[in-house]
């Protein structure tokens, strides 16, 4: 019966790990995850440490078309502005409004709360050239050095 | 070689200069420093925008020195009507310019210095240039008690500040510029950076109000230009690239192109005031007319410089209801704007023929205009 159980469990959280929609990341530090043709996007949690606290969020409008690396806001802390910039081609479908009175969910949750956009992913075909969190790792190590 | 700014002989100095400064945009390592020929705010931040958007600087380090006439320049994400008098403005002439870089509103006039300092976006480090600025300080007159704070502030004699600081950082490239106060007009500054506007509740970005001084307050010697040289050299010297200063025309579109429209972009009313993060206004004002007083509530949400929302409130029989419902529907989808309230004002008077209703109508009308 216990083996059983364990087995359950293990099963249940390939099930999770299955659901859960993989990030892939830009080496400017945005990340995508994509459900259901839609992808949210936000920053990683090194941008979000580099950047300090954030205080403004300036995001597009609902219906802005972007390419792939075109620049769709900007993120304030500190005194400075860092551009963010789109992993893929697409459309704009929601904005994160939690951000306009709390900013700093970029800092506190950046990869759950903190999200900036979500948006249509027009060439699926573009998440083959971003990173896969272990090579985001791995470039982070590598610049830190 | 270090070549003496002055305004009246900037211009042959340009002509001189011509044929050397054609060439610095060839090279692709070291530093390199420039100085703006031009007073021209909107003219100085759109070379800031070209050169961070078309020159190489994996490998390259530039400095851009530059001052301006008389100008309010807010953060990127900050509201005009929140920092800065825009009636005083007006009337004195002082221009209004949003740049792309965070942080809060200053005041330039020619008595301020603007350096920039353009990197990778690697090699971005504001606190390295600011000891360059102190090293400089210090070797002009070693006695000048500065320096730099956490929040990239330089304080003279710990108190005052002398210099603010704002970045952008793009995808590969960063900037950070600051300011210098030498012998800026604090009176004009003093007056203009008060907002006289009552009432906004907004998450623009606000600044952080400081005590400032001028260096030339400290010491009667100093001039813009002893410390614009001064930088320069250490910024020469740091960098191992020859001191000089290749004086530039930020409107000259053979030697930048597309630079006119940058400098129109940022000089337009939807940039400087069309970009102001939403807010809201809401307040009230007594009017007197006829021996009566009337208490009149305004509210307005206004978004992309542009009134989304409006209620007035005025006492019964004030006014009829119909017309100060028309004037709120007239203005729904204005701009957020003296002028065109004023336009829209006059055009619905026009309208009015009782002339004791005209009056109040008129002086509601020119009561709203002040908020703006």
């Amino acid at each position: 019966l216990r083996n059983e159980a364990r087995f359950l469990e293990s099963r249940a959280l390939a099930f999770r790990r299955w659901q859960h929609p993989t990030r892939r990341f830009t080496d400017k530090h945005e990340w995508i995850s994509v459900e259901n043709g839609v992808g949210t996007i936000g920053i990683s949690n090194f941008a979000q440490e580099a950047l300090g606290d954030v205080v403004y969020c300036s995001l597009p409008e609902i219906g802005t078309k972007l390419n792939k690396q075109d620049e769709f806001g900007a993120l304030e802390s500190v005194k400075a502005a860092s551009e963010v910039y789109s992993p893929v081609t697409g459309e704009v479908t929601e904005i994160n409004t939690a951000l306009a009175d709390n900013p700093g969910l970029v800092n506190k949750s950046c990869y759950q709360d903190g999200w900036l956009i979500k948006m249509t992913v027009d060439n699926p075909s573009e998440l083959e050239d971003l990173l896969s969190e272990d090579a985001y790792e791995k470039y982070i190590k590598s610049i830190e050095e | 070689m270090i070549i003496q700014f002055s305004l009246k002989k900037c211009f042959p100095l340009y002509c001189v200069l011509k044929a050397p400064a054609a060439g610095f945009k060839t090279a692709k390592e070291g530093g390199l420093i420039l100085q703006s020929a031009s007073q021209d705010v909107y003219q100085n931040l759109a070379l800031e925008d070209w050169i961070h958007d078309n020159m190489d600087l994996e490998n390259r380090h530039v400095l851009f020195l530059w001052r301006n006439s008389s100008t309010v320049v807010i953060g990127r994400h900050q509201n005009p009507w929140q920092e800065c008098n825009l009636r005083v403005m007006r009337q004195k002439g002082v221009k209004l310019a949003r740049r792309r870089s965070g942080g809060g509103a200053v005041y330039h006039d020619p008595g301020n210095i603007n350096l920039t300092f353009f990197t990778s976006r690697k090699k971005f480090e504001r606190i390295e240039n600011l000891k360059l600025v102190v090293k400089a300080l210090k070797t002009l007159r070693p006695q000048l008690d500065v320096q730099a704070t956490e929040r990239y502030d330089l304080l003279l004699n710990k108190t005052f500040k002398i210099s603010g600081t704002a970045a952008k950082l793009g995808r590969t490239t960063a900037y950070h510029h600051c300011t210098l106060l030498c012998s800026a007009d604090k009176f004009v500054l003093t007056s203009v950076l008060k907002s006289p506007y009552n009432g906004i509740k907004s998450n623009a970005t606000p600044s952080v109000p400081a005590l400032v001084k001028n260096l030339f307050e400290e010491d009667p010697t100093l001039t813009c230009e002893m410390l614009m040289d001064a930088i320069a050299g250490e910024y020469a010297s740091h960098h191992h690239t020859a001191n000089h200063i290749h004086v530039i025309n930020p409107a000259d579109e053979t030697e930048f192109p597309g630079i006119n429209n940058k400098a129109r972009e940022l000089k337009a009313w939807n940039w400087l005031y069309g970009k102001t993060p939403k807010f809201n206004i809401s307040t009230s004002f007594n009017i007197e007319h006829d021996q009566s007083r009337a208490e009149i509530q305004i509210s307005m949400d206004v978004k992309n410089g542009n009134i989304e929302t409006c209620q007035i409130d005025v006492p019964r029989n004030w006014l009829p209801l119909d017309m100060h419902d028309e004037l709120r529907n007239s203005l729904i989808g204005n701009r957020f704007c003296p002028n065109e309230t004023t336009a829209v004002a006059t055009a619905l008077l026009r309208t009015c023929a009782d002339s004791k209703l005209h009056s109040k109508w008129h002086i509601l009308c020119e009561k709203i205009v002040t908020l703006m």
